[in-house]
C-alpha cells in the first residue's frame, strides 16, 4: 500500500514536489498582479497579514495592557490626590460655612444691638455649666470691658441672665433658667404680672400670677422693669403650660425663646457711664 | 543509463529544431513540440529523478528562448513528465501505438497544465483550440514515433 512506502521509494515524488514549488516559485516573481506586485509578494504578504496582525494586535494588546498598567497606578495616585484635596476642601467648606454661620448670629446680634437704646457690649459665650443646682455660663468680657455684677445679658432672641460674677477679663452669668435666677415678667397680651424663676431643664415658671389672670397657651412673657435690673419690653419666653395653683395662683410654664444648649454669642448691657469708655463693641 | 552528455546533446538538438521550425516555419512550429517529444522519450524509458530533471532543463531552455514566463513550461513538462513516467510503469509503451497514445495524451495534459497553471497565476487564461490542441497532439504522436524509432536505430 502506498501508506506503507518508505521514503527511498516516495522520494522521487518528494523531489517533484520541491521542483513544482520551486518553479511556481519562480513564476510567481516574474507575474504581477493588478495591484502592481509580484505574484510572490503579494502571497507572502497574504501569508504573513496574518501573522503581522497577529503580532500587531499582540503588541497592541499588551501595550495596552501595560498603558492600562500604568494609568491605573496614575489614576490611584490621582484619586489619592484628589481624595486629600478633597478633605481639605471639604474642611475649607466647613470652616467657611461655620464663618458663614457665625457672621449671621453676629450679625442678628449687631442689629439687635443698634435697636436698642441702651449701650451694650457683644461677647462670646465660653463654656456653659450645669449642674443639679445651677445653670451658668462664662462670657469673654470683665471687669476691664466694664462688665459689673447684675448687668443684664441678653440675645437676639431674648433674655439670657444676668451678671453674678465679674473677673478681669470674664464674667460669669446666671441663666434665666437656673433656679435661682428671678426676672419681673409681664403676659405681653394681658399685661398680667408676675414673677419668672428658672427650673432647670424645663424652662421657667412665672409666679404669683392670679387665679384670675386670663393666660392662654402661646402667651408671650416679656420683661417688666420691675426688677430693675432687665430693661422692660426684653422677650422672655411663651407660655407652654397653664394650670390652676393652689393658692389663688396659676401654675405658668414658660418655655424660654433662647435655647440655652446653643448659647454662643450675647449682649451685655451696661449703664452709660460704663459704655461711654468702650467704643469696640465687637466679641 | 544514458550519459549526461547525450541527454544535453538532445535538449540542444530540440531546442535547435524546435527554434528553426518556429522561425522558418511557423505553422509546422504549432503542429510539433519537440521539447515535449524529449520529455516523453525519458518518461517511457527513464527513470522518474532523470524524467524531471529533463523536464525542468528542458522546459527552462524553452521558456528561456520563447520569452514566457520561466518556469511556466518547466513545470508542466516536470508534471506531465512524471505523471506519463508513472503511467508508463503500468503499461507497455515500447509499441509505436501506446507511445503515439502518450504523446498525445501528454500534449492535451500540457494544454490543460497550462490553463490551469496560468489560472493560478492569476493570469487571463487562453485555452488553445481543440483543432489546434488535437493537431498538435497529432504532430507530437506521429513526430515522436518517428524520432523514437530513429533513436532506438542509433542505440
Amino acid at each position: 500500500m502506498a501508506m506503507n512506502r518508505s521514503f527511498p521509494e516516495r522520494r522521487p515524488f518528494f523531489l517533484l514536489i520541491l521542483i513544482l514549488a520551486s518553479q511556481l516559485i519562480l513564476m510567481s516573481h516574474q507575474v504581477r498582479t493588478h495591484r502592481g506586485n509580484t505574484l510572490l509578494e503579494d502571497s507572502l504578504l497574504n501569508v504573513s497579514s496574518p501573522l503581522v496582525k497577529g503580532a500587531s494586535g499582540g503588541v497592541g494588546f499588551l501595550a495596552g495592557f501595560w498603558q492600562g498598567y500604568v494609568d491605573l497606578r496614575g489614576a490611584r495616585r490621582e484619586n489619592l490626590a484628589l481624595k486629600a484635596n478633597m478633605e481639605k476642601l471639604e474642611e475649607v467648606g466647613r470652616v467657611g460655612e461655620e464663618f458663614r454661620r457665625e457672621n449671621l448670629r453676629l450679625r442678628d446680634l449687631l442689629e439687635l444691638q443698634r435697636s436698642l437704646e441702651i449701650p451694650s457690649l457683644a461677647a462670646e459665650v465660653m463654656s456653659l455649666g450645669v449642674s443639679s443646682q445651677a445653670r451658668t455660663a462664662l462670657i469673654n468680657r470683665g471687669s476691664k470691658d466694664g462688665v459689673k455684677r447684675d448687668m443684664p445679658v441678653i440675645s437676639r432672641k431674648g433674655v439670657v441672665g444676668r451678671v453674678i460674677a465679674v473677673g478681669r477679663g470674664i464674667a460669669k452669668i446666671q441663666l434665666l433658667i437656673d433656679p435661682n435666677s428671678g426676672v419681673a415678667g409681664v403676659f405681653q397680651r394681658t399685661r398680667g404680672q408676675g414673677m419668672v424663676v428658672g427650673v432647670g431643664d424645663r424652662g421657667c415658671r412665672m409666679d404669683y400670677v392670679s387665679d384670675l389672670e386670663d393666660v392662654a397657651v402661646g402667651d408671650v412673657v416679656v420683661t417688666s422693669g420691675l426688677d430693675e435690673i432687665y430693661p422692660k419690653g426684653v422677650t422672655v419666653g411663651v407660655v407652654f403650660s397653664v394650670a390652676e395653683g393652689d393658692q389663688l395662683t396659676k401654675n405658668i410654664f414658660i418655655r424660654p425663646e433662647v435655647d440655652f444648649r446653643h448659647l454662643e454669642e450675647v449682649l451685655v448691657l451696661l449703664t452709660n457711664e460704663e459704655a461711654a469708655g468702650h467704643a469696640d463693641l465687637s466679641p | 543509463m544514458m550519459p549526461v552528455w547525450k541527454g544535453l546533446l538532445a535538449l540542444v538538438l530540440a531546442a535547435g529544431g524546435q527554434t528553426l521550425l518556429s522561425r522558418y516555419f511557423p505553422a509546422a512550429g504549432k503542429m510539433v513540440d519537440f521539447y515535449t517529444i524529449l520529455v516523453l522519450y525519458y518518461a517511457v524509458s527513464r527513470r522518474k529523478v532523470a524524467v524531471m530533471c529533463m523536464g525542468t532543463t528542458a522546459g527552462l531552455v524553452e521558456d528561456l528562448l520563447t520569452h514566457t514566463v520561466l518556469g511556466m513550461n518547466a513545470f508542466k513538462k516536470t508534471l506531465v513528465g512524471y505523471v506519463m513516467g508513472t503511467l508508463g510503469s503500468f503499461f507497455m509503451l515500447s509499441q509505436p501505438l501506446p507511445r503515439f497514445g502518450v504523446l498525445f495524451l501528454a500534449t492535451v495534459l500540457e494544454a490543460l497544465t497550462e490553463a490551469g497553471l496560468v489560472l493560478v497565476l492569476g493570469q487571463h487564461v487562453v485555452l488553445p483550440s481543440a483543432g489546434d490542441l488535437i493537431r498538435l497532439g497529432m504532430g507530437n504522436g506521429l513526430v515522436g514515433i518517428f524520432i523514437y524509432w530513429v533513436v532506438s536505430k542509433l542505440e
